[in-house]
């Protein structure tokens, strides 16, 4: 009986307090703004002496820098001027005084440490804090060898990256391009590597021939790639680790166009034959090649999607240049893009669900985006000559290159390679040393091992 | 190792040359598949027709024919410069030759790439279809890129829309 | 006939040798720069929060992400960003300015004029009828308010009665939430994204207390990032302004945050 009371008592007061007026009140928009982050100076703990050298190669500066670069150029991050900064870094890392940091109108602060090990490997210890609610976020180590920094430095920016946004990072990862110098008449082509922050240049090929397109197998393990070596238009593939360049396969005619599986165990491309261009897929071990289209028209630009399970190619078959989406055996051809104008170099995101390609309207070239059923389309970027988008490993930006007009003297025609986020925001320039293009992003290199 | 590729490459280059005067007791090979019926000319479009960055292979035989954007069919003007390569082959039976075919860069790369190699078969079949044997001819595309006009312009663009005849012995 | 052989085979040889040694695979190797593997570790949380990232959880995510093979992330919804209220370097509000103005071939920008979502009007109890637990209650009330939210769903929430604050004054709040709420850009849209924060605040609009309800669902990464930017969002717009009467009605505050707006493509 009491019981029962009770019962009705606590219902009655339940009911009572929803009666009690909890407003609700709904918030369904919010800022896109790039998060103001402060990253500080890291520190050198008391396990690296005084006089050793590492104290020299200021990577307690050097880290944040490249995180807070990486960050910055990402556009979703706002990093804060470090002369603001009050709290010094041993201080900030034990715990942040965070009214300071408040104070500079920070919302998360970024602070770590480095030392050695017992083993004398060099330990950086990062810390990501939530500055306005007072609180901890993420603490992680990472273990290596001190000229692998840079390294650390691009894997802490993807912790940060992924904690914030929800979204997985992408800066521990390479780009891949051709280097172009030269006359446009007589253009001298290089296979290059660099950091996905444009550090550390690296050219593959000497430039007595031509090469084109290169891209990355997603284990990173090789690159495929197309090469004129004797004046034979064909797909080549390197062995990253042995620098050894091979011919792939051996077809009768040109071979263009290659990209490998999401397993890295096929490349697929164009091979092109007596005026017909069709689209075949070989396995780089087996060397059992499968061919994938069969029509008088020109079918180049393949691409699988993320599963495999799919491809979308580039395909004239209409009558003009449009994109394609095919089943893995090539079964099911279906058309996808419908807009005015032509469509090329289709390429499938990370993520599965959008297509990147490049669009040639009223003498305009555009990079966009549609869902992979062609609905959606969404164009980007203008200008008067771009193409070949490529996604980052996170599926959120797009890597492309852009060639200025020439003259009749061959000047101008520079060729320089540039990134979009997915929303159309933040376009800008990556720097290259010399002229770029074809660029391709490779896979997370962490994930590789 | 460069200077050393370059040269060994020449010297390979003088000996094919000296190879290639052994070759001439061979048989006739198998008689040819009967040559596909040439494709009709078609309007000029924008192909170009002008002379300049044409060259020739002898006197009165230019040495390429132009198209119009995106297409790869002969013109008129083409099946012409043709007719006269043609003859220039039957006269010259020793000569061999690679079809280069070209596009202008208002295109993708890649499937420029397929183009110019559309635009190169077009002459060689044409070529083919009037008495020259297939294994004299060879082909290759360089899409876009080796402009003959490196200018940005409707005139470039079409002076780039060709398939050039190279000597290739 | 056999010497002009001969001297073919020779020749022939000669070449292949000669060719061989300009081949690309036989000379100096290409290096790229190796892929240094690095160790990762996690440290113990130094502080003690209900839903401070654990070890399991950093690894679950890892592999989550791993299967998500096929996602079904669209882009996010372009709104035009307004400068963060930060100091900042002269010329970086520069660069942020130029990178704004030089976006070619403009998306179009929809302009968002949603409509405000009404109270839902459900009267469960006759007023009068409890008048004389609530001194009683009062006591309790906290407790078991606590409980009560922990429980609440998504639906029960809509027990309002009608009238406890103006459209007007509801906007006043919203639009500084707004502003104070940076979304994270990540989150895949077609997922539930909605969090909600129990607001308590002083006459003079500041905030006394906010906490997230529903902490169960937290494990999940998309939710505890989503309830961290929503408290953030909360905390940075203290104090609130405020209307200048009706107390009673405002003093604790239920607030929605549903990202799902801005997140859809």
């Amino acid at each position: 009986m009491i019981q029962r009371i009770l019962i009705v008592v606590l219902l009655l007061l339940f009911q009572q307090n929803s009666l009690k007026a909890l407003v609700t009140i709904d918030i369904t928009r919010g800022n896109l703004d790039p998060l103001p982050t402060a990253i500080s100076d890291f520190y050198f703990d008391d396990s690296i002496k005084p006089d050793d050298s590492i104290r020299k190669s200021r990577l307690d500066k050097k880290i944040p820098e490249l995180v807070e670069n990486n960050l910055q150029r990402s556009g979703l991050f706002f990093p804060l001027e470090k002369r603001s900064f009050i709290q010094k870094p041993e201080v900030a890392h034990a715990t942040p005084r965070f009214e300071d940091w408040i104070f500079i109108k920070a919302q998360v602060l970024v602070t770590g440490k480095i030392s050695l090990d017992k083993n004398q490997r060099l330990r950086v210890e990062f810390r990501l804090w939530d500055v306005v609610s007072a609180k901890e976020l993420s603490s992680l180590a990472f273990f290596t060898t001190t000229e692998n920094w840079r390294r650390i430095s691009h894997m802490i920016s993807d912790k940060v990256y992924e904690r914030l946004t929800g979204e997985t990072g992408y800066f521990d990862s390479r780009i891949i391009y051709v280097a172009e110098t030269g006359p446009k008449t007589n253009r001298v082509k290089r296979l290059a590597v660099m950091d996905q922050d444009g550090y550390g240049v690296k050219y593959l090929t000497l430039g007595n021939e031509l090469v084109l397109t290169p891209r990355f197998s997603p284990d990173n393990k090789y690159v495929t790639y197309m090469s004129y070596f004797r004046n034979l238009p064909r797909v080549y593939l390197l062995n990253i680790e042995a620098g050894i360049q091979d011919l792939l396969g051996d077809f009768p005619g040109m071979t263009f166009a290659p990209r490998f599986s999401p397993d890295s165990k096929r490349v697929i491309m164009s091979f092109a034959k007596d005026g017909n261009s069709d689209i075949y897929a070989m396995d780089i071990k087996t060397k059992v090649v499968e061919r994938l289209t069969d029509h008088p028209s020109i079918d180049t630009s393949p691409s699988y999607s993320p599963d495999g399970s799919s491809i979308t190619f580039n395909s004239d078959r209409s009558g003009t240049q449009q994109i394609y989406t095919m089943k893995g055996d090539g079964t099911a051809v279906k058309r996808i893009s419908f807009g005015e104008g032509i469509y090329g170099t289709p390429v499938w995101s990370p993520r599965g669900d959008l297509i990147a390609f490049t669009k040639f309207f009223r003498n305009r070239f555009y990079i966009g985006v549609m869902r992979t059923d062609g609905s959606g389309e969404r164009l980007l970027t203008e200008n008067f000559y771009q193409e070949a988008p490529s996604w980052s490993p996170n599926g959120r930006v797009l890597i492309f290159y852009r060639e200025t007009p020439s003259d009749d003297k061959g000047r101008g025609g520079n060729a320089k390679l540039w990134s979009i986020d997915l929303t159309g925001y933040n376009e800008r320039m990556i720097e290259t040393p010399t002229d770029a293009s074809d660029p391709t992003w490779s896979e997370i290199l962490s994930k590789s091992k | 190792m460069k200077i050393a590729k370059i040269s060994f490459i020449h010297l390979a280059l003088i000996f094919s040359l000296f190879l290639g005067a052994c070759t001439t007791a061979q048989k006739a090979t198998a008689p040819a598949p009967a040559p596909a019926p040439a494709p009709a000319p078609v309007a000029e479009g924008d192909a170009y027709t002008g002379t300049d960055t044409v060259k020739f292979l002898a006197d009165g035989v230019p040495d390429r024919v132009f198209f119009s954007t995106n297409k790869f069919n002969l013109t008129t003007a083409a099946v012409n410069s043709l007719n006269k390569q043609a003859a220039f082959l039957k006269a010259n039976a020793n000569l061999n030759v690679t079809i280069e075919g070209h596009a202008d860069e208002r295109g993708t790369r890649e499937y420029n790439l397929a183009l110019g190699e559309k635009r190169a078969n077009i002459v060689k079949d044409y070529l083919i279809s009037n008495g020259i044997a297939s294994n004299r001819i060879k082909v290759v595309s360089y899409g876009k890129e080796r402009p003959a006009n490196p200018a940005s312009s409707a005139l470039a663009w079409s002076q780039n829309r060709r398939s050039v005849t190279v000597r290739s012995n | 006939m056999q010497s002009s052989l001969k001297t073919s085979l020779f020749g022939h040889l000669l070449i292949i040798v000669i060719g061989s040694l300009s081949f690309p695979f036989l000379s100096k190797k290409v290096e790229i720069p190796p892929i240094i593997s690095v160790d990762l570790v996690q440290i113990s949380d130094r502080t003690n929060i209900p839903y401070a990232p654990k070890v399991s959880d950093a690894i679950k995510s890892d592999k989550k992400e791993k299967e998500r093979l096929v996602t079904t992330q669209a882009p996010p919804k372009i709104v035009p960003k307004e400068k963060p209220d930060a100091i900042p370097l002269p010329d970086k509000i520069q660069q942020i300015k130029e990178l704004i103005e030089k976006k070619q071939n403009p998306v179009k920008v929809e302009e968002k004029n949603k409509q405000v979502s009404e109270f839902e009007k459900k009267e469960i109890f006759d007023p009068n009828k409890i008048s004389a637990l609530i001194d009683k209650a009062k006591k309790e009330s906290d407790e078991i308010s606590k409980r009560a939210n922990l429980e609440a769903t998504q639906s029960q929430q809509k027990n309002f009665i009608t009238g406890t604050l103006t459209l007007s004054e509801q906007d006043a709040i919203k639009a500084q939430i707004f502003k104070c709420w940076n979304i994270p850009i990540g989150l895949p849209y077609d997922q539930n994204l909605l969090v909600r924060v129990k607001v308590k605040v002083n006459p003079e609009g500041s905030i006394i207390s906010s906490e997230i309800m529903d902490t169960g669902k937290l494990n999940q990464t998309h939710q505890k990032i989503l309830a961290e930017s929503a408290l953030r969002a909360v905390r940075l717009c203290n104090p609130l302004k405020v209307p200048k009467s009706g107390y009673e009605k405002w003093k604790e505050m239920i607030l929605n945050f549903d990202a799902r707006e801005m997140l859809k493509g």
